[in-house]
């Protein structure tokens, strides 16, 4: 069991030796040291691909969540913050850098956010008053921290805090270059395990890796966990050794180096969804939903019986991953981290079972994949505040600026979230997308969209081959399972939305060109 | 122990069947990627990815050869030494060949059914043995193996170079 590795040890070594030093020196504490006493930590914690949909905070039928709903007794809660994308990439990028998907242009797999942008980040815009630390186990996020790497200044590696690694060489080998290291190792030279119609460019490497992945360790079965450790087929690990681990950051390391900003992007609940044997088969009751029929652009075809047993798969490991989180939350706050920290929960996007699909990154852009969870707890916050209208992940950037006290560039395409400053707007429209099949350093012509203001929900599926374009209404508050399709309907509120959409995307278009 | 070891000339001739096997796996699985990578990546950072996957081909091909090289100066010299070219090819090739075996069978039935994915890299490796077993008494066998080690050399004309300046960009680009 891997609890620090060498990366991290030095690290926090460095920073316990700074936290040393300054703290020996306080006496002589500068006037800008005394002016930051006083200003927040920030932690931020980001689950991947945790639904809002999911959550019975949010009223979902499955208890899944009763320790954040504990926790929102005392939070800002908003009830319809949607991601930028419908996978991490874009729906992470979208949250780091307070920009639409188009304009940051982080389309694709594992793409990054546009060369000529990457100076317009979380990390840089806080500024060297606050400790800035990031930890992803998503290696696709970590693509993104590595674009802001000279703005972070501790970086974990993925692997922290993990069990098993399946591939012999890592990212963080090459510290140097870890942006592109991604690129040379997991996505060239390395061997998929998940994946075998991979090609792995490194003959050597994969055998080695693939030696490895026959080997004993291979399923990581576990008395704990009767579908096996969860993992990201990268890394295998455990929730709550990763929690302990955070834990123990936050209390030492960064103890000694306030005000800092962390940001913590678990890999749970994506899948597979391996929950602790206490949470497997905790929801064997079937909930009433609607059947909903395959979709045209479902890139799977799972039937109903299937869906439904991912779908309880997926829950119980939110309830597993709600436990720990709630017993990690506890510890902090009896270690009084918690007095001087905003801690914000909220996800890159969240995931679906339906219309024939399993998970996200898909063409289709329903609520269950792109309307994520935001809670917001201040310090010393006692009770709870309920936000309703439409908020988008590009406003966590603005609003942390503004609890940071810090000026709010112009660029930024979101805004303060009510409750920081902001206010409800009912006429606010958000746009998520999914492009990932459309070259970065195009025009987007292959894409879903969705236009989300007030109530409605507008998609439009464009670019598809052997299909024509196609629009799609919803009615949000009446019709929550999207199944009324409103656009041959309300006539009105279509041709509105549409007009707006596609102003916006040839607004977007132009101004790429333009750049 | 430079005595242990083969002439220059069949030291170059065996690597050059090392290199290009390696290079030509890396070469199409990098061809296989690109159309995905040109979505995202810009051709400088697809240089990079190149460049990276030419050191690590460098770094493979000089494995395999400096095991064959210490399988010359540990093993009697008529074992291996004496007819460096003939029995280093063989060699070369039929241990890249059982790796591409294993990784290939891998790629084609995932990980799955592990015992599977041993038999044929193994197949690969016995029928190796038995080529090299009979390699002295068949000229035909003799003559392809030397024909194909001879005239693969001229692709070291190409990777050789490739290798040095893609090592020296990847040196510069970890240490700067």
């Amino acid at each position: 069991m891997s609890v620090l590795n060498r990366r991290e040890f030095l690290k926090a070594s460095a920073a316990l030796m700074a936290g040393a030093t300054f703290g020996g020196a306080s006496a002589l504490l500068s006037q800008s040291n005394l002016q930051n006493i006083g200003k927040p930590n920030i932690l931020i914690f980001v689950f991947d691909a945790m639904s809002a949909r999911h959550l019975s905070l949010y009223g979902y039928e499955r208890e899944t969540t009763p320790n954040l709903k504990k926790f929102a007794e005392r939070a800002f809660v908003y009830h319809n913050h949607y991601s930028g994308g419908n996978f991490t990439t874009t729906g992470t990028a979208s949250m780091l850098t307070g920009l639409n998907p188009w304009t940051h242009r982080a389309l694709n797999y594992r793409g990054m956010v546009d060369r000529q942008l990457t100076g317009r980040n979380l990390f840089q815009l806080m500024g060297k008053e606050y400790t800035r630390l990031a930890f992803t186990q998503n290696l696709w996020a970590d693509i993104l921290l590595s674009q802001f790497e000279s703005d972070i200044d501790i970086h974990l590696p993925c692997d922290s805090y993990s069990h098993f690694i399946h591939s012999y060489i890592q990212p963080d080998d090459l510290p140097s270059d870890r942006r592109m290291a991604y690129y040379v190792f997991q996505d060239f030279a390395n061997l998929r395990v998940d994946d075998p119609r991979a090609f792995p460019g490194s003959l050597l490497i994969a055998s080695g890796d693939l030696v490895r992945a026959l080997g004993p360790n291979r399923k990581h079965i576990s008395t704990e966990y009767p579908r096996g450790l969860p993992t990201n087929y990268d890394y295998a690990y455990e929730n709550a050794t990763v929690l302990d681990g955070i834990d123990k950051l936050i209390k030492n390391s960064l103890a000694e180096s306030e005000p800092y900003l962390a940001y913590f992007h678990l890999w749970s609940p994506h899948e597979p969804y391996n929950a602790r044997k206490d949470f497997t088969g905790i929801f064997m009751e079937d909930l009433p939903l609607p059947a909903k029929p395959r979709h045209p652009f479902s890139g799977g075809n799972h039937p109903e019986k299937a869906l439904r047993e991912y779908r309880r798969e997926y829950d119980e490991l939110i309830a597993d991953l709600d436990a720990e989180f709630g017993r990690f939350l506890l510890d902090l706050e009896q270690s009084r981290v918690l007095q001087n920290s905003y801690v914000i929960v909220t996800s890159d996007h969240g995931e679906m079972f339906e219309r024939g699909e399993v998970g996200h990154a898909t063409a289709l852009m329903y609520a269950p994949v792109t309307h994520i969870p935001l809670l917001i707890a201040a310090p010393g916050q006692v009770s709870r505040s309920d936000f309703h209208s439409v908020t988008s992940n590009v406003d966590l950037l603005p609003t942390i600026l503004e609890i940071a006290g810090k000026e709010i560039p112009e660029w930024i395409e979101g805004s303060i979230l009510p409750g920081f400053g902001g206010n409800e707007d009912s006429a606010r429209s958000i746009f998520p997308m999914m492009g990932k099949d459309n070259a970065a350093f195009q025009p987007i012509r292959h894409a879903t969209f969705a236009l989300i203001k007030g109530e409605y929900e507008l998609l439009y599926y464009t670019g598809y081959p052997g299909h024509d374009d196609q629009f799609e209404l919803y009615h949000l508050e009446q019709d929550p399972q999207e199944l009324q399709n409103l656009f041959s309907k309300d006539i009105t509120t279509a041709s509105s939305m549409k007009e707006e959409l596609l102003e916006a995307i040839d607004t977007a278009n132009r101004n790429f060109q333009l750049r | 122990m430079r005595a242990r070891l083969p002439e220059f000339q069949s030291i170059v001739q065996v690597y050059a069947v090392i290199a290009v096997m390696f290079a030509g796996w890396t070469i199409i699985a990098f061809l296989w990627k690109l159309s995905g990578w040109l979505l995202l990546l810009n051709l400088g950072e697809i240089f990079i990815v190149f460049a990276y996957a030419m050191v690590t081909n460098f770094i493979e091909s000089l494995t395999i050869l400096t095991m064959l090289l210490a399988g010359c100066v540990v093993l009697p010299a008529s074992s291996l030494r004496d007819d460096f070219v003939v029995r280093g090819t063989i060699l070369s090739i039929g241990l890249i060949g059982s790796l591409m075996v294993f990784v290939g069978s891998q790629m084609q039935f995932g990980v799955e059914r592990g015992f599977l994915l041993l038999i044929a890299p193994l197949l690969v490796l016995l029928g190796m043995a038995w080529v090299l077993q009979r390699a002295s008494q068949f000229q035909g066998v003799r003559s392809l193996v030397i024909g194909f080690s001879d005239r693969v050399v001229i692709f070291l004309l190409i990777l050789a170079p490739v290798f040095l300046v893609t090592s020296a960009y990847v040196i510069f680009r970890n240490v700067s």
